[in-house]
């Protein structure tokens, strides 16, 4: 009996942002190989903030990637105030963190609704989706607006945010729309919960079983948090922020217009919700911890298609801790505005934020005028790539293995399911290295 | 759902997606927009999508930065009775297009290791390539503007866009004026409103997000920022992100460089 080799082939994944497909060539039951394409055109970002004064950094870099306009933001400033050596104030801080809540509130609540879960309820998209389960799809819609407004509120645009400023804000929120969104987070936990139930019933797939190393930053507190002060993996180790470069190791393949990383041992490895869950979900409290027990009643499992799930913790986290920060900013007195007085200098600084889908680096060296000489940034999607093409690679195997293997259009949309399960930021993940 | 409704499509070249985002974002408008649309293709948000169908509007987002962005974007016009540019990448380059002065070869080495074919041409907006019915500009499109033309245009008419700059808008806030009184490079009399003087309102200069006006005078806005003691590569730099034209682009590239060898 001969075996022909085939390939199995899906041009361009639907319901991610940006344009990419998956190419699998099989043999009998072995695969041979597994390429992600990205096939996102360059825009050549890096290259675009040469020479560039500091303070046009963020219009320019926000303007990546629309989902992830506010991370990025968030990351800029970071990484920009380090290299002046600009304070941040007990304000701008909490602000920021609120700012990042609301990213995550808007990116978790499109991803796990209208991105994720057709897939698991049998549908091809939220809008066919609405018509057998109405009210969640609203609830989910009136939550990610919620996400909208608190980014508007903060940055002053739900996508690509203006009023965030090296040093502080433009305008800061008022107190009485700080109350407004504050109701408005409290009153969405109890229907979030409910969606925690739906979501609890659904089977994870043991085809897409793997054990795989976690990295994810460690809290700037003893909480759960989307700022970190170190760089941890799943085995143990940690690593200064600074040193990022060392411990995520970039290489172009061919078939990406994106870069892909793997850890200095060789190893590719998976960031983003599933991966905090593992390393920091210890620290979650009052209703996520509630959410965590109850979708991850086992613990954190090793199966990349259990991050949808994680995702949705961190969105029972995001709302419960929103409440908490609305609370702190609400106890400092009103202001107009809030922005730091500061030297420009020569310097280098790192910043590098939990964002939806991982850790995110962004690294600037100014000059003594407070041009760019050179930028780095390396996306979560770009440290995800080579680990979901591994993920691919064992969910083919174990599918072809089962006594009734898939049909080829269950296959393909298996393995979109396992793609789509990292929310990938196509739009992100290209070109954005390092410029020297 | 073949439900008799005009059939539309919803396209992303090179981008951010965020006009494509800014489209999810009108939550309440899109459920009640959907009875009055037939959304066939739309990648982003869907995955089962017919890319072959004749389509009444076709809504087209980014750059052309690929020689496979152009064959979309071809595909798109032969197939659309009505075709719409959404944001300032789609309508006029937008940032991809800042550094269009230097050679793709020499990006691609400064971004990215050598032997690695990416498919590259210069970025371009679509409206280099081809007609368009309708033009939506915004960094990214704003959603009551991108409301009222999908409205018109399912009303046969076309929408009226502001022709006035930002300025004119920023006055009607009672903003404090970020040039006169801040001395800042703020792009707000060259380009087109609509945005509300979004950033002045929030004692933020103008970028010029939403692009150039119809007809900008850049000399007068140079002769009143540099009035006001702002140095050239300042103005320059400012400008280049989204309002100035080819020359002046070209032109802080020659004064960035001469700085460097001084």
């Amino acid at each position: 009996m001969t075996t022909h080799s085939r390939n199995i082939v899906i041009p361009h994944l639907g319901r991610i942002e940006g344009h990419g497909g998956i190419f699998v060539k099989v043999m009998g039951n072995t695969v041979y190989e597994v390429n992600m394409d990205v096939f996102e055109g360059s825009r050549y970002y890096e290259a675009l903030l040469r020479g560039k004064h500091f303070l046009d950094v963020q219009g320019i870099i926000t303007r990546v990637c629309a989902i992830c306009s506010a991370s990025h933001t968030v990351a800029a400033l970071t990484a920009l105030e380090n290299a002046l050596g600009v304070p941040q104030s007990e304000r701008v801080h909490t602000l920021r963190g609120l700012l990042l809540l609301g990213a995550t509130i808007e990116s978790h609540a499109l991803h796990v609704f209208a991105l994720a879960l057709p897939d698991y309820l049998g549908f091809d998209s939220v809008i066919s989706m609405a018509a057998k389960y109405p009210n969640e799809v609203a609830f989910a819609l009136r939550l990610k607006q919620l996400g909208n407004r608190l980014q508007e509120m903060i940055g002053g645009r739900a996508v690509h945010p203006i009023n965030t400023l090296v040093g502080g804000f433009g305008r800061l929120p008022r107190h009485a729309d700080l109350a407004k969104l504050r109701g408005e987070l409290e009153a969405s936990l109890e229907p979030l919960m409910g969606t925690v139930e739906l979501v609890a019933t659904l089977a994870l797939p043991e085809w897409a079983a793997q054990d795989t190393v976690y990295v994810a930053l460690r809290p700037y507190e003893e909480a759960y948090r989307f700022r970190g002060v170190s760089i941890c993996t799943s085995r143990g180790e940690e690593f200064p922020i600074a040193s990022y470069r060392e411990v995520v190791r970039e290489f172009t393949v061919e078939h990406s217009h994106a870069k892909h990383a793997a850890l200095a041992s060789g190893e590719t490895y998976m960031v983003g919700s599933l991966a905090r869950l593992k390393l920091w979900g210890h620290y979650l409290k009052g209703r996520a911890r509630q959410a965590f027990e109850r979708l991850f009643p086992n613990g954190v499992v090793d199966n990349s298609l259990a991050n949808n799930a994680a995702q949705l913790v961190e969105l029972v986290h995001s709302v419960e801790h929103g409440v908490e920060i609305c609370d702190e900013l609400l106890g400092m007195p009103e202001q107009e505005r809030e922005l730091l007085d500061y030297e420009v200098r020569a310097g280098r600084g790192v910043g590098a934020i939990e964002v939806p889908r991982g850790t995110l680096f962004h690294e600037y060296e100014l000059d003594d005028q407070g041009l760019v000489v050179e930028a780095n940034v390396i996306t979560p999607t770009a440290q995800n790539l080579a680990n979901v093409e591994r993920d691919i690679r064992t969910a083919v195997e174990h599918l072809l293995a089962q006594p009734e293997p898939p049909d080829d259009p269950r296959l393909k949309l298996d393995l979109e399911m396992i793609a789509r399960a990292y929310d990938p930021c196509i739009s992100c993940s290209v070109h954005l290295t390092r410029l020297e | 759902m073949a439900n008799g409704n005009p059939k539309v499509g919803i396209f992303g070249l090179t981008g951010c997606a965020g006009d494509q985002l800014q489209i999810l974002n009108c939550e309440d408008e899109l459920v009640r927009l959907a009875q009055r649309l037939d959304i066939v293709d739309w990648v982003m948000a869907k995955s089962d999508n017919d890319h072959g169908c004749r389509l009444d509007i076709a809504f087209v987002e980014g750059v052309v930065a690929t020689e496979r962005d152009l064959e979309t974007l071809k595909e798109v016009r032969a197939r659309a009775r009505l075709l719409v540019a959404i944001g300032t990448c789609a309508v006029f380059g937008g940032l991809p297009a800042m550094k269009n002065s230097v050679p793709r070869e020499v990006l691609q080495r400064e971004v990215n290791e050598e032997g690695v074919d990416l498919d590259s041409v210069e970025a371009l907006p679509p409206t280099h390539f081809v007609p368009f019915d309708l033009l939506l500009p915004g960094c990214p499109i704003e959603r009551s503007e991108f409301l009222r033309a999908v409205n018109a245009l399912l009303a046969g008419t076309s929408p009226e866009l502001p022709r006035v700059p930002v300025c004119w808008e920023c006055k009607a806030r009672e903003n404090v004026c970020r040039v006169v009184h801040f001395h800042e490079v703020c792009c707000g009399a060259m380009t087109r409103s609509g945005c509300g003087a979004r950033c002045p309102s929030y004692g933020v200069a103008c970028a010029g997000c939403r692009g150039p006006i119809e007809e900008p005078n850049y000399d007068a806005n140079i002769t009143m920022f540099a009035g006001r003691g702002i140095s050239w590569v300042e103005i320059a730099r400012k400008m280049s992100a989204f309002s100035a034209p080819v020359w002046m682009k070209q032109g802080l590239e020659q004064e960035v460089g001469r700085d460097d060898a001084q």
